[in-house]
């Protein structure tokens, strides 16, 4: 039978102890419920798709050292022999490298000669190859024909014709059309210069994931010698063969020049890295709290039962069975547990309210805090599970020793 | 009602072995009320032990209401204590954190009687001893006589058949003592036999029999008079 108005009474009678221990309990909730939103809004940041082939491309660019160096003739040359090396996909130039954290960006309107209420988007300067080095997926329309593609000056007047754009881009400034933007123009900020939408890609994160502007995208077909980069897709599995391959050939083909080489995950992974170190340092925080709560429960549960020695004989001697003697401290621990965990529910949304309007974190849905309520209750009673079966192991006996 | 016969208790550390009680054997009937004194270290307390299943004998067989208890699992044994015997310790060993009330509604839960039912218990044994108005008082705010007063309604409060006490009176002045000693023989007269322990030759003396345990071992049966009336008196 279940003693739950007995264990209350003595509980109240060690309240304090009863009391610091549902602080922190609850404490530990409220810490871990918030972080485990941070964690999993960042873990999807993270994993989130990114309409490019990451694990295949490698991206190489070059600093020149003659100051009349022929930038276009070797973006030529330096192409051609690239598609021709075993292992490589496709390849590209562009003026930036997606998931990289360095970009370019601009206003968009839907009108001539607009200079407010743009829709700011990430834009690329690519060649006709781009769709498939990027292993993107193209929708709807087509891609750059070789004729299309211009050399311009990024800070001259220079307009494309024709642009393809990410699914996201063609929604957000077209949200009217239903996806269906193909032959429909927009313009750049105070520019009547139409540029008109051939191509749609499924998707594309960009070169900032985290912005607001992430996923929105247009590609120029046009190089540009200001930024450039290859980006080179290997077949699957040949990636770092191929990396190693067209770093040797551009140094072989021109040894004048300083070539910097990388995959396209270590790209990710420096964009991502703070993200990372988040998720890690809170998971710490969450692995070091529960810890510190379980041995917290157990220590009290020992110093309980060890204190209460002779009691557990008299219950014994009185006829408990070593089942009620466990149940016994298992449900005094579930009732401080659960103490707890009601403290701890009403701090961790207080606490997520300060940090939704302080640090512009997200909001701490009811489901994750069942799950850690649930999780802290279970870590709770397995940490006084040994203690509770070592006290069903004191014998009746005790209840008649004179200490 | 109790029967022991050869029964053996060891103990073993790393280099010796102790003998508690040594072929061991004692009949008591139903009803009786058994004193049993003997000097310290002799085997008394073993003894009380394994009469109330709190300890399994090396050896011997012990009869328990015709039923043999040697063979039976740990938790056949709290079920059995818990419906035939009734403790009273010289402590008192009430559960401090409880009051009254609660103290003696511990061995009734493990019972599994109902709410109801528990309270009549819990009412009906604090009349008998008196301390009926004090039923949400703490342990601590009462004196050692009634304390243990509240210990024998926790014993009594399961009507089991024998009441085993262990120096009901060792921590109290004599006039508790005499109070104590008083209910147990009210409860004795009720039919609930009763083996108690103890050290004092005129309270060994106020039972019907007294047997003294010598080197584990039952020295000496006695007969003593009936006291029972010159005790209430």
């Amino acid at each position: 039978m279940l003693e739950l108005r007995p264990i209350l009474s003595a509980l109240w009678r060690h309240k304090v102890s009863a009391l610091l221990i549902a602080l922190q309990l609850g404490l530990t909730l409220a810490i871990v419920s918030n972080a485990l939103v941070v964690i999993s809004e960042r873990t999807e940041r993270i994993s989130r798709p990114t309409g490019v082939a990451e694990n295949e491309i490698v991206t190489f660019n070059f600093m020149a050292i003659p100051k009349d160096y022929d930038m276009y003739d070797a973006f030529r040359q330096d192409l051609d022999m690239i598609r021709a090396l075993p292992g490589v996909a496709s390849a590209t130039i562009s003026n930036h490298v997606p998931l990289s954290g360095s970009g370019s960006a601009s206003g968009f309107y839907t009108e001539p000669n607009k200079e407010t209420g743009a829709m700011g988007s990430n834009y690329y300067t690519v060649d006709e190859h781009f769709v498939d080095a990027l292993g993107m997926k193209l929708i709807a329309g087509r891609g750059f024909y070789p004729e299309e593609i211009m050399q311009i000056d990024p800070s001259s007047n220079d307009r494309p014709k024709v642009s393809v754009v990410t699914q996201k881009f063609a929604d957000d400034l077209f949200p009217e059309s239903d996806g269906n933007v193909l032959g429909k123009s927009f313009f750049l900020g105070g520019d009547d210069h139409p540029i008109e939408i051939v191509g749609i890609v499924e998707r594309n994160l960009g070169p900032w994931p985290n912005s607001s502007i992430a996923g929105r995208g247009a590609f120029y077909p046009a190089i540009t010698d200001r930024w450039f980069y290859y980006i080179v897709r290997a077949e699957p599995g040949q990636r770092d063969e191929v990396l190693k391959l067209v770093e040797e050939k551009l140094a072989e083909r021109d040894g004048n020049r300083v070539i910097n080489a990388n995959t396209m995950e270590e790209e990710k992974a420096q964009y991502f890295a703070g993200d990372n170190t988040m998720i890690k340092v809170l998971s710490g925080v969450i692995v070091l709290l529960t810890f510190i709560v379980a041995l917290g429960i157990v220590g009290l549960t020992v110093f309980w039962i060890t204190q209460r020695q002779k009691q557990i004989g008299v219950r014994r001697a009185l006829g408990a069975t070593r089942t009620a003697i466990s149940r016994y401290f298992l449900l005094e621990n579930l009732m401080i547990a659960a103490t707890g965990i009601a403290l701890g529910t009403a701090a961790a949304q207080i606490f997520n309210g300060f940090l939704v309007r302080e640090f512009d974190q997200p909001a701490l849905p009811v489901s994750v805090t069942v799950f850690c309520a649930l999780g802290l209750l279970a870590v709770s009673l397995a940490a006084a599970l040994v203690p509770a079966l070592r006290a069903a192991n004191i014998s009746p006996a005790m209840a008649t020793r004179s200490v | 009602m109790l029967k022991m016969q050869n029964i053996r208790k060891s103990y073993r550390s790393d280099t010796i072995e102790t003998h508690a009680l040594r072929d061991f054997s004692l009949e008591v009937k139903e009803g009786e009320f058994v004193s049993v004194t003997g000097p310290s270290g002799s085997g008394k307390t073993t003894f009380l032990n394994i009469a109330g299943l709190l300890e399994t004998p090396t050896g011997g067989q012990y009869l328990l209401d015709g039923q043999e208890v040697g063979g039976l699992s740990d938790r056949d044994r709290s079920h059995l204590r818990n419906e035939k015997i009734g403790f009273i310790f010289q402590g008192f060993n009430l559960i401090p954190d409880l009051n009254l009330f609660d103290n003696i509604d511990v061995p009734l839960r493990y019972r599994g009687f109902n709410a109801k039912e528990r309270r009549r218990r819990i009412e009906k044994s604090l009349e008998q001893v008196g301390l009926a108005a004090r039923a949400k008082h703490l342990p601590a705010q009462l004196s050692g006589g009634q304390q243990q007063r509240v210990a024998i309604a926790r014993a009594l409060a399961g009507e089991p058949r024998f009441l085993l006490a262990d120096e009901p009176t060792g921590n109290l002045d004599s006039l508790m003592a005499r109070q104590v000693m008083e209910l147990l023989e009210f409860v004795n007269e009720w039919g609930t036999t009763i083996i108690m322990v103890t050290h004092d030759p005129d309270l060994a003396r106020r039972a019907h029999r007294n047997i003294q345990i010598v080197d584990g071992q039952v020295s000496d049966l006695r007969q003593v008079a009936q006291h029972k009336q010159s005790a209430i008196a």
